[in-house]
């Protein structure tokens, strides 16, 4: 992974010879101020900038980078696009396939999917897919230029699609082009899903979620805000009172995981999930102007070294903190994407590798003091490949914090699961669909996303959101779909 | 002059009353209207005492201590006369927990006041720690009403800057009235109307404010009781500490009482009770150290940001900034708010680390406002607050800024060093009479803020300048020969400012005080621009046959602090069952706050709910009128009770949980059970909804902790006598607040009975996603809003609970202290606050 951090892009000037110019970083705000504020970090291509990095793309024939995208979005043909300077044509192809491109440009694991598959990358730099993608996105939505596209006759279905999350969304954009009647039933007070309450605005500005929605209020999609499905309606009910021919389930994995170590109930001890939507989603770091009490605390150790916890640590560091991330395995180990880690690091959260949480230390009225930790040292690989790591004897140490945030993952949400006995489910609780068509044990109902693969990526929610889609068409025009075999 | 009390010689000085002869001897005589500011006044007659040769009992404050006297105050004559009189003043106080068995308790369990609307116990009393009353009521052994009491169900006054108002509590001594006659020599408030409905107002129905009021808060400071209340100052409770220092708001220089928790300054009192201070000392100053806004970290300018930094980088940056520009470029602008050490060092730095004549003091104008003017061919300044016009900054190649909060300045500023303010600085001021006045460092400055003087003291070292004076005090005060410094305290007169708020300043260190400080806002100087009018118009709610999601159909205040509102909520009445709950948002930028549903109407599509105002969220939805529509309500939520024929069961309630049992009476009446319902309240005027109760139960018992309206007691003890008598119980049901839940938790610990609790605390999402509201059951973690509510009582744990529902009752305080006043920012008496106003 490049260093993006480097503002210079003096050294990018074409050479005459056909040398190809170094992959280029995006602009981005100091460490060392955006670490205090919570403006979104870096600040996105300039037009010149965008179409240097474009100019890079070979436009190759047979497009390897599109097989690394979950959507399949045209990667070529937009970046094509670029090179002519048409940005707003180029948005309006790659929202073709990807409903939520300045989203997707900002949190998709890139270095994972199109970009690891770009043959520039094989000895050099790839493209930077992302940042293109992020790019036109924007662009468009700065112009105003954010056209709707025409729209196929309607075909009379209705589709309920529960959760706005990114799954949500997805799957609603695509059924509303294929001429559907879409209903998104949210349960909080605004949509996004992750995107809102998990996301945090420096990572991905809530401004440009609500325009992604937005475009999908104008192609048609209703949005009913504070429904529960599960609670305020059934599915079965949804199915057969409501009138809705299909319903699409994008839950999520909403039900935070805990250590189930000693003090984890202790005031200041968050899930993830707490703490970042009591900042992004509850505007918690703007009180008193809002009224949800700030978590702004001293010291604070995350617990966890995924995204959410880069997230959790980077949000603490904003609220004033001096901030340890707390991993009881090796830096290569962490799941977190390295530019996560890499822009944590840079804004200055500390790294207490190999450590893991024995207990949760507090006072007497019942507030953390500190987290109790031992040191690791890496053993025999396990299961996962990854070297396990194995406690070091009498090696106990105590961090002194007034927060902890758990970020150690999401297990799926059991609402649903739990009103509708007859729908299949795995011992983790996720929903058990077919793979290549995202149905359900129960006919008319689909799932997508956290819901069904555990706690994962944004575009791999949209991607299954995708198939879904996809799916429910077919279903929706009386096609027989592949139901997932009774386990 | 000699006399004997209680057997006991005294000696009685000339003109002194025979109460104030006993309490300088030490000997204790009960008393209330009397206050050490005041004079005699004879109005609660609880220094009774028994005088031979006198017929009948004399009030010893009124009586004056003669030769040869011989007086009782203690025989039991006296003390049941008191008690007695003590019992007549409580029918007007809500007093239910001055006769409570189980207060110790109680205040074990929640030892510091919760905050609420109105105060119908001690347990949320912001005068809990302080009170006279209560201490009264411990001396005299006070243990029962004699008949009823009554409550008025006064409007809260809230709309007044600084001072809430609950005169519900108020006892009618007087001392408020007096004080305010006595200081101001005016009666802004007094004594309205006449016997019962007597009661303490300004004339005409006016506000505090619309009378003319100074604010200077004595009559908050001399109320024995709760009524008034300092409404900043009042959610700390009683500081631990009190300190005095010198307030530099103006330069009338008087001496502050300060008073401290947490090396913070929560409190502002006079010195000399007698002569109050200003408004400013009084109730801006707390909220001003304190300020969310306060700089905290040096800063430097990094393109177009200011960029906080370490006071290494911020001093570095400074200096090689400054050392360019020695000389007639150079200038300081400060103005008299600094101290004389302070000024002193400055002007060493222009003069001989500058090597500039350029030190100016730029003098405030009398609401202190001050602006400098620049000697040509300046273009570097170091100022300490905003001191100069928009040319003049844009002039400028280099500005040093010291200053305690934000100002437009700062757009230009190179470089921003965070300064410390008046409480929390040491050194010496002058006063406008030329006297010097110490100041005394009480509190903490926020984050890494320094006082002025070790600023420029830090700076002249990062410029390398040798001889410069340290920040000693004592060599400062002699180098600069500035005299030894007596507190203001013994003053003749109430400071002008106090008595005329013309005079009062509206700026400090260049900054509109008004801007910083809420309250000011309705408080306009002279010379300060007037906040427009924020003229509350309100639309007129029409009823019409369409309504709105969320809309409020109906809202009453159904007893003292307990609000019933019905929503229009279909989706949720469509589905809602006993025991559930809704989350609701009253207002785009609210908290989610989850209300147990008392009833619903599937049909007609609306939700009941019982609101106690409690904390910012619930007065929101508690200021909400017919016709006004929630933001967000989402629900029913959580597990509904468990409804099955157990046969008997006994529904135990209390506060929002009376309401709530409305639902789960019905549920389980119509599954086949012998319904039992006792609901507890604190005094009779707190139960609401006894008939609707008494019509879905099988039994209804009402019991009240004074005894005025069904069985003494609380409600687990009406169930222990039941019991007692043998008779068979298969299942309880407890709602209410903790303390009461945990009680019955508790007695019922040894029996054999299940017994359930429904829990209510913090929650974020209330579909499980956040894990805010986990509680302990058995050792295991449970989430109430997917798991519960209800929860075994004798498995929960109590203590954990209480502390979690705690966890940011601390930090709620900066929302519910923005000063403002709560009815203005709202609706000024609104069609359902109940007041009468309109």
């Amino acid at each position: 992974m490049p260093d993006n951090s480097n503002t210079d892009n003096t050294a990018a000037e074409p050479k005459p010879k056909k040398e190809r110019p170094p992959r280029q970083a995006m602009p981005e705000q100091a460490p060392e101020d955006r670490a205090r504020n919570f403006q979104e970090v870096p600040y996105g291509y300039t037009p010149e900038l965008a179409m240097l990095e474009a100019s890079r793309c070979l436009t190759c024939k047979k497009p390897k980078c599109v097989d690394g995208c979950p959507v399949h979005v045209d990667i070529p043909g937009f970046i094509a696009l670029i090179q002519e300077g048409k940005f707003i044509e180029a948005a309006h192809h790659l929202k073709e396939q990807n409903a939520l491109p300045a989203i997707c440009g900002r949190v998709c694991p890139q270095e994972e999917q199109c970009e690891s598959k770009c043959i520039l990358g094989i000895k050099g730099e790839p493209v930077a897919v992302g940042r293109l993608e992020r790019f036109v996105a924007d662009y468009e939505r700065a112009s105003g230029a954010v056209a709707t596209p025409e729209l196929p006759p309607k075909s009379g279905k209705r589709v309920a699609i529960i959760g706005a999350g990114p799954a949500g969304l997805t799957a609603a954009g695509d059924l509303v082009r294929m001429g559907h009647e879409v209903t998104v039933f949210e349960a909080l007070q605004e949509t996004g899903g992750v995107l809102v309450y998990g996301i945090p605005e420096f990572r991905l500005p809530k401004e440009i979620v609500k325009a992604e929605v937005n475009f999908l209020k104008q192609m048609g999609v209703e949005f009913v805000m504070d429904f529960v499905v599960g609670r305020n309606a059934t599915i079965p009910e949804l199915l057969e009172e409501e009138g809705y021919d299909a319903v699409f389930i994008g839950t999520g994995a909403g039900l935070p995981a805990f250590l189930g170590i000693p003090g984890e109930n202790l005031v200041g001890v968050y899930s993830a999930n707490e703490y970042l939507t009591r900042s992004n989603l509850m505007k918690s770091y703007l009180f008193p102007k809002y009224d949800t009490p700030p978590i702004r605390r001293e010291r604070v150790a995350v617990v966890g070294g995924g995204n959410v916890a880069m997230d959790s640590a980077r949000t603490a560091l904003r609220l004033g903190g001096d901030v340890h991330i707390v991993y009881r395995r090796a830096k290569e180990q962490m799941p977190a994407r390295i530019e996560e880690v890499h822009h944590a690091e840079q804004e200055g959260v500390k790294m207490k590798l190999l450590t893991n949480p024995k207990q949760i230390l507090g006072d007497d009225k019942h507030r953390v003091t500190g987290i109790e930790c031992i040191q690791m040292e890496l053993g025999e690989p396990d299961e996962s490949g990854r070297r396990r790591p194995v406690p070091v004897k009498g090696s106990e140490f105590v961090i002194e914090v007034d927060t902890v945030v758990i970020a150690i993952g999401n297990n799926p949400n059991p609402l649903i699961p739990r009103s509708m006995p007859d729908l299949a489910t795995s011992k983790w609780g996720t929903i058990i669909v077919d793979e290549t068509t995202m149905a359900t044990s129960v006919p008319g109902v689909f799932a997508a996303g956290d819901i069904v693969s555990g706690a994962a990526t944004v575009i791999s929610a949209m991607g299954q959101a995708r198939t879904a889609a996809a799916t429910i068409n077919k279903y929706l025009h009386g096609e027989e779909i592949v139901v997932p075999k009774p386990a | 002059m000699e006399l004997t009390i209680n057997g006991q010689r005294v000696s009685a000085e000339a003109n002194e009353t025979v109460l104030k002869c006993a309490l300088r001897h030490d000997i204790h005589i009960p008393h209330l209207c009397t206050h050490p500011s005041l004079p005699p006044f004879g109005a609660c007659r609880m220094c009774m005492v028994e005088i031979e040769g006198m017929r009948g009992y004399p009030t010893a404050c009124t009586t004056p201590a003669a030769e040869g006297m011989v007086v009782r105050t203690e025989t039991e004559a006296l003390r049941e006369l008191r008690r007695n009189i003590l019992g007549l003043m409580m029918l007007e106080h809500p007093s239910a927990c001055l006769l409570c068995d189980r207060r110790e308790q109680c205040e074990e369990f929640r030892p510091s006041s919760e905050k609420v609307g109105r105060t119908t116990g001690c347990h949320t009393c912001n005068n809990k720690e302080v009170c006279d009353v209560r201490k009264l009521s411990e001396d005299l052994g006070f243990c029962q009403l004699p008949v009823p009491p009554l409550y008025h169900f006064r409007p809260l006054e809230r709309s007044d800057p600084f001072i809430d108002r609950d005169l519900n509590l108020c006892i009618l001594c007087g001392r408020c009235v007096r004080v305010c006659k006595h200081q101001h020599d005016t009666s802004i408030i007094d004594f309205v109307g006449r016997s019962s409905i007597s009661r303490i107002g300004e004339a005409f129905g006016r506000t505090l404010l619309e009378a003319d009021c100074r604010f200077c808060g004595s009559c908050v400071d001399v109320c024995p009781t709760g009524s008034l209340a300092d409404r900043y100052a009042k959610w700390f409770g009683k500081p631990d500490s009190w300190a005095e220092t010198t307030c530099m708001f103006c330069e009338e220089g008087c001496a502050l009482h300060v008073g401290l928790e947490d090396g913070k300054a929560v409190a502002v009192r006079a010195v000399d009770e007698d002569k109050p201070l200003c408004v400013l000392g009084r109730f801006a100053t707390a909220p001003f150290m304190n300020g969310t806004e306060r700089l905290r970290a040096p800063q430097i300018r990094v393109g177009d940001v200011l960029r906080e930094v370490s006071w290494e980088e911020a001093l570095t940056r400074a200096s090689e900034k400054l050392s360019a520009c020695k000389g007639g470029a150079f200038a300081v602008v400060c103005d008299t708010s600094l101290t004389l050490e302070d000024r002193y060092v400055l002007k060493k730095f222009t003069t001989d680390v500058m090597a500039s004549p350029n030190f100016i003091i730029s003098v405030p104008d009398g609401n202190g406002r001050a602006k400098a003017s620049l000697p040509d061919g300046v273009t570097a300044v170091l100022t300490t607050g905003d001191f100069l016009t928009e040319t003049q900054r844009d002039a400028l190649d280099v500005l040093v800024v010291q200053d305690c909060y934000p100002s437009a300045i700062l757009e230009k500023a190179d470089i921003v060093f965070p300064a410390a303010l008046f409480t929390e600085t040491e050194g010496t001021v002058l006063d406008c009479r030329n006297t010097a006045r110490p100041l005394h460092r009480l509190t903490t400055p926020p984050g890494q803020a320094r006082t002025d003087g070790e600023i420029i003291t830090a700076l002249a070292a990062a410029l390398n300048t040798s001889g410069f004076p340290g920040n000693d005090r004592a060599t400062l005060a002699e180098a600069a020969g500035i005299p030894e410094a007596t507190l203001y305290s013994k003053r003749e007169s109430v400071p002008a400012a106090a008595s005329n708020p013309a005079k009062r300043s509206a700026w400090f260190r260049g900054h509109n005080l008004a801007l910083l400080v809420g309250g000011l806002k309705s408080l306009p100087a002279d010379g300060e621009p007037v906040a427009a009018e924020e003229e509350a118009s309100l639309p007129t709610f029409v009823p019409t046959d369409k309504r709105i999601p969320f809309q409020v159909l109906s809202k009453q205040e159904i007893s003292p602090n307990n609000h019933e509102i019905i929503f229009y909520a279909p989706a949720v009445a469509k589905k809602a069952k006993a025991g559930q709950f809704v989350i609701i948002m009253a207002d785009a930028t609210s908290e989610r706050v989850p209300y147990t549903l008392c009833d619903w109407d599937a049909n007609e599509g609306t939700i009941t709910l019982i609101v106690q105002e409690k904390g910012q969220s619930s007065r929101k939805l508690a200021l909400m009128r017919t016709g006004d529509t929630a933001a967000h309500i989402v629900g029913p939520l959580g597990t509904p009770l468990e409804i099955d024929n157990y046969g008997t069961v006994v529904l135990l309630g209390g506060c929002y949980g009376i309401g709530a049992h409305i639902a789960n009476a019905k549920a389980l009446k119509a599954a086949g059970n012998h319904v039992i319902l006792i609901v507890e309240a604190r005094s009779h005027y707190l139960h609401y909804y006894q008939e609707e109760l008494a019509s879905v139960a099988d039994e209804f018992i009402a019991s009240t902790i004074d005894g005025s309206n069904g069985v003494k007691g609380h409600s687990i003890d009406v169930l222990l006598r039941r019991l007692k008598t043998g008779a068979k119980v298969d299942r309880v049901i407890a709602v209410g607040c903790p303390f009461m839940m945990k009680t019955v938790a508790a007695e019922t610990a040894e029996m054999n009975m299940p017994v359930l609790a429904a829990l209510n605390p913090i929650m974020l999402d209330g579909t499980g996603m956040c894990g805010a509201c986990r509680v302990t059951i058995d050792g295991k973690t449970k989430f109430a809003c997917v798991d519960g509510p209800f929860f075994d009582a004798h498995l929960i744990d109590w203590e954990e609970l209480k502390d979690r529902r705690n966890a940011y009752s601390e930090a709620e305080i900066g929302s519910l202290l923005r000063t403002e006043p709560v009815e203005h920012a709202h609706h000024a008496h609104g069609h359902g606050c109940g007041c009468g106003k309109s």
